[in-house]
């Protein structure tokens, strides 16, 4: 299924990819049941529909796809964003500055407050909308800071009233002589908030992109990433590359150049998936396919892969063979002192798949974990991307594997089944429940932490660090009461209000 | 904004920039973000009907990257949400807010459940009413508020929220009412990052002054039972310049209790003291154990405030002497005051940021322009970063770095300016914050610690 660039509004996941929000099974069963995505059964480009997903009447406050344009398209250095909503939208101006503010801090950058600006829309503009107040924001945007590129967030609150966001956006772009772009991103159009990825992404391709690219760079590769460490510039330089990070913390002319790159790579499918399928599809910048680079085969594989695409084997070779040499042993005495804990993973979900593959190469028991979505398949419809696949290929059974929107009141019966000694996690709402249980969490912000050969040391040292703080939780749970009832709680089977026949607990309802 | 003295007298009248819908860098959310008046109050738990973000968007923004004050027992992660979906804008919300109410009856273990809504069931015209008035006759505890993005402000939403609680959960009462009790309404909970510590320091002294206070919000409340004692509360106590001001005009109303207004919520020992004389008077109480207290109060803060005085006196390398404060009404007024009258700055920007509603501005101006006999302040009511910004960079602060009391959103400035900067408010999202406090005798301690930790650890 081609992605379609024609039109301004994204294609949400679902609809492209047959993305759940819940599910609950064995690891394998799940890659069966998206493995017919791949053409094993239903024929390829067909979309996928087969992963039965689980409904339930509880559910608990998720994130939404505006969020996510705000961390990315919010994060181009030389870009504003605009809200366009009610104040509310506005709170997220508060978290994406100080992630914005520590990562160009992590990546050596000038630190400043992010530009984010709010229409701050009231009760008489969602009578006669609200586009006289996104020009003028729009032009406030631009005499204040002479942006580069002006993109446009709609809400819940103008989708329902239906602003016309495109007559005034083409209308300012043409006038102001930059790209001002409307991504579409209103949170009840997608179960999923990585459908606001893919709205960032869409607007980028769209109107930033250079079209035409004079020349290609044969020596560049897109890394799509967030605000993590710099550690691609110096693994990718030793095959003679030059990185170009994207989204959060780039420039616009960053954003410009991703159509002349040799390659595009990633940390996460999940993020990546839609920018680099695009790019391929429409500028023939080849997607790297193959396992994300985590642990040893992983890193292995797309090492090889990324040295195939840009004619660079023979250092891929040289540096596999180095970086073998150097980590191996150190991975060696971890395994020695990691040996019988157990973790758990409870992130994003490629990101997952890879976190698990690095605690095994660690020799960390991994029995559970938490992704909060799915997709049967990602944008490439590639089966080398297939992240799910390979970890189980690789490493194993998980055999208690959840998909859930993020939903603590299940996490408790989940980490029942397992009883892990720390969970590894990086979206909020999960690590106080854990820690209320006795048990820590390694929060990782710095998503690069534990990719590549040197990730394996880097989490494994991160795993005995946080055992040090067992003290601590365990002394809060000793002095702790949970806000859910005993009888959830004594519930053995944390998705039983979602299973089919369960009693609907409106039936009971006044 | 300016001081009446010769020297500002010359100084030209600043042109700003003509004021636009646009706000950058928030200084406040919308109404939902009352979701935290409802999971302020102990073993009460929001039900949030809205899309799938807002929840999370008010928890992580007000109280996560805001003095990180964590989730509590009812916030952050916990709180239910119907997690609107295209179904919900099309059909209609009303039959999926039931069943999360049901649903979270079995799980969830509160004393009292609020729902929010946001703005797709305000847009589509869910009727919440009608949902949650069946499990409020089957005997639920369980109240709502409509507090649609687009309606007001979180300050406007907690009135919203309050009001609620007490129309639908507290309910009527005809009863005697108890000399001496007063229910305290001041800062808005979560959205003031020292709100549990000063909240904690305003119970702490109206009790030592001999008073039975009704603190409602935070870990010093009694939860709902406290909350049904409010009308037998002899008085409302409103420690704030505006917010409150609606609830207790309504308490008035409702319970025929009157209501002391206190705008500036005090800061230091004459603050402190004069506050805890002026609500002993209004209630009639034996003034004898209110100035036992303060007398025990003030020798030790003084005992303190000498210690200090060698330090503020004799420190060479020169300490801030002209501030700007950045901030809501209520904390704004009260810092202006402390900083002036205890530590003798000079007010060189004040500015207020929570958007008052226009009633309450001509008061809130009064009170800047009384700061002392001799300092009398023009505000601003600004709550676009951007504009703020630029009118602090056009104050005139002198020769000396200035130190700004303000948010997240001053980093950069205070740096362009050389000055100092301390996060005083909303978002602070460089302070790790608990019982710390601003406020009463303690909290002025703590502040002064702070205030002078930050030059003094700058300046090499």
């Amino acid at each position: 299924m081609p992605i379609n660039l024609k039109s301004s509004v994204v294609e949400s996941r679902e609809q492209r990819l047959g993305t759940v929000v819940g599910w609950d099974g064995k690891a394998s069963d799940l890659a069966k049941e998206s493995a017919y995505a791949y053409g094993a059964g239903g024929g390829c480009g067909k979309k996928a529909r087969k992963v039965c997903e689980l409904h339930g009447p509880f559910t608990q406050g998720s994130v939404c796809s505006e969020m996510m344009v705000e961390c990315q398209a919010g994060n181009v250095r030389d870009a504003v964003l605009i809200q366009h909503s009610p104040i509310g939208c506005g709170a997220g101006q508060v978290i994406y500055n100080s992630i914005f503010r520590n990562g160009l801090a992590m990546r050596g950058l000038p630190v400043h407050n992010l530009r984010l600006i709010s229409t701050n829309l009231r009760e008489k503009d969602m009578v006669f909308g609200g586009i006289d107040k996104l020009e003028r924001s729009i032009r406030d945007a631009h005499a204040r800071h002479a942006p580069r590129a002006i993109f446009v967030a709609t809400s819940c609150a103008t989708g329902i009233i239906g602003d016309d966001v495109e007559s005034v956006t083409t209308r300012l772009g043409q006038e102001l002589g930059i790209p001002v772009v409307p991504l579409h991103c209103e949170g009840f159009k997608s179960k999923h908030w990585s459908t606001g990825f893919d709205a960032t992404q869409h607007g980028i391709l769209r109107q930033i992109v250079r079209k035409n690219p004079k020349q290609k760079q044969e020596d560049l590769i897109n890394v799509i990433n967030l605000w993590g460490t710099d550690v691609f510039r110096p693994l990718l330089g030793e095959l003679g590359l030059r990185v170009n990070y994207v989204i959060d913390m780039a420039t616009v002319q960053e954003l410009e150049q991703l159509s002349e790159a040799a390659a595009t790579v990633t940390f996460c499918s999940t993020l990546s998936s839609y920018m680099a399928a695009a790019l391929e599809q429409e500028f023939g910048v080849p997607e790297v396919k193959a396992p994300l680079p985590y642990g040893f085969a992983g890193t292995d594989a797309w090492i090889r892969e990324v040295g195939r695409v840009t004619g660079r084997s023979e250092k891929a070779e040289a540096y596999i063979q180095k970086e073998h040499a150097r980590v191996k042993p150190l991975v060696e005495e971890l395994r020695k002192k990691l040996s019988g804990l157990k973790g758990y993973v409870s992130t994003g979900s490629a990101y997952a798949h890879a976190i698990i593959g690095v605690l095994r190469e660690l020799g960390v028991q991994v029995d559970g974990s938490l992704v909060f979505h799915h997709d049967p398949v990602y944008d490439s419809q590639d089966p080398k991307q297939d992240s799910l696949a390979h970890l189980i290929e690789n490493y194993g059974e998980v055999p208690y594997f959840s998909v859930g929107n993020r939903q603590q009141f299940q996490f408790y019966g989940l980490l029942q089944r397992v009883h892990p000694d720390f969970i590894i996690i990086r979206h909020n709402g999960l690590a106080p429940l854990a820690s209320r249980l006795g048990i820590p969490a390694i929060p990782l912000g710095d998503e690069h932490h534990a990719l590549g050969y040197q990730g394996m040391v880097n989490l494994g040292e991160s795993i005995l660090d946080v055992l040090a703080h067992k003290k601590f939780h365990q002394d809060l749970a000793a002095h702790t009461k949970l806000p859910y009832k005993r009888a959830w709680l004594e519930q053995k089977d944390p998705f039983v209000l979602s299973r089919p026949g369960a009693k609907r607990s409106d039936e009971s309802a006044a | 904004m300016r001081i009446e003295t010769e020297e500002s007298k010359k100084l030209p009248v600043v042109n700003q920039p003509e004021k636009t819908n646009s706000i950058e860098g928030v200084r406040y959310v919308c109404s939902i973000g009352a979701m935290h008046t409802a999971s302020a109050i102990p073993r009460v738990i929001p039900i949030t009907h809205c899309g799938p973000g807002c929840a999370d968007k008010q928890f992580m923004n007000l109280s996560f990257y805001n003095g990180f004050q964590g989730s509590g027992y009812g916030g952050g992660a916990v709180v239910p949400s119907t997690n609107a979906t295209e179904r919900e804008v099309v059909f209609g919300g009303a039959d999926r807010l039931r069943e999360l109410i049901s649903a979270s009856l079995e799980v969830l273990d509160a004393d009292l459940f609020v729902v929010v809504t946001g703005c797709i069931p305000d847009l589509v015209g869910d009727d919440v009413g009608s949902v949650v008035r069946p499990f409020q006759e089957r005997g639920v505890p369980i109240v709502y508020a409509e507090t649609g993005g687009f309606k007001g402000n979180n300050f406007t939403g907690h009135e919203l929220v309050t009001r609620a609680i007490i129309d639908q959960f507290v309910g009527d009462y005809a009863g005697p009412k108890e000399v001496g009790t007063v229910n305290v309404w001041s800062l808005l909970p979560y959205h003031n990052t020292f709100w549990r510590g000063d909240l904690a320091e305003l119970k702490r002294v109206l009790e030592g002054a001999g008073l039975k206070a009704n603190i409602l919000f935070g870990h010093e409340s009694g939860g709902v039972a406290e909350w049904k004692a409010i009308p037998k509360a002899q008085l409302n106590l409103v420690v704030s310049p505006w917010l409150g001001l609606a609830t207790a005009e309504h308490l008035q109303k409702k319970y025929g209790q009157p209501y002391l207004h206190v705008p500036a919520i005090p800061i230091g020992a004459n603050e402190t003291s004069g506050f805890l004389r002026k609500v002993v008077q209004a209630t009639g109480i034996d003034p004898a154990k209110a100035e036992a207290f303060i007398a025990d109060e003030e020798r030790r803060y003084y005992r303190y405030i000498e210690d200090f005085s060698d330090f503020y006196a004799e420190y060479w390398w020169g300490l801030p002497a002209k501030f700007a404060t950045i901030g809501d009404a209520g904390y704004n007024l009260a810092l202006t005051r402390f900083l002036v009258n205890q530590l003798g700055l000079i007010p060189a920007c004040q500015i207020v940021t929570d958007n008052p509603p226009d009633e309450h501005r001509e008061l809130i101006q009064e009170q800047f322009r009384k700061i002392a006999p001799d300092v009398s302040v023009e505000i601003a009511f600004e709550e676009d970063s951007f504009a703020i910004h630029d009118r602090i960079r056009k104050a005139n602060f002198g020769q000396k770095p200035p130190i700004l009391f303000g948010t997240t959103w001053e980093r950069d400035l205070s740096r362009e300016l050389k000055g100092a900067i301390v996060e005083v408010g909303f978002p602070a999202s460089y302070e790790v914050v608990l019982t710390r406090s601003y406020v009463g005798y303690r909290g002025a301690l703590q502040l002064l610690e702070r205030i002078y930790t930050t030059a003094v650890s700058a300046s090499a």
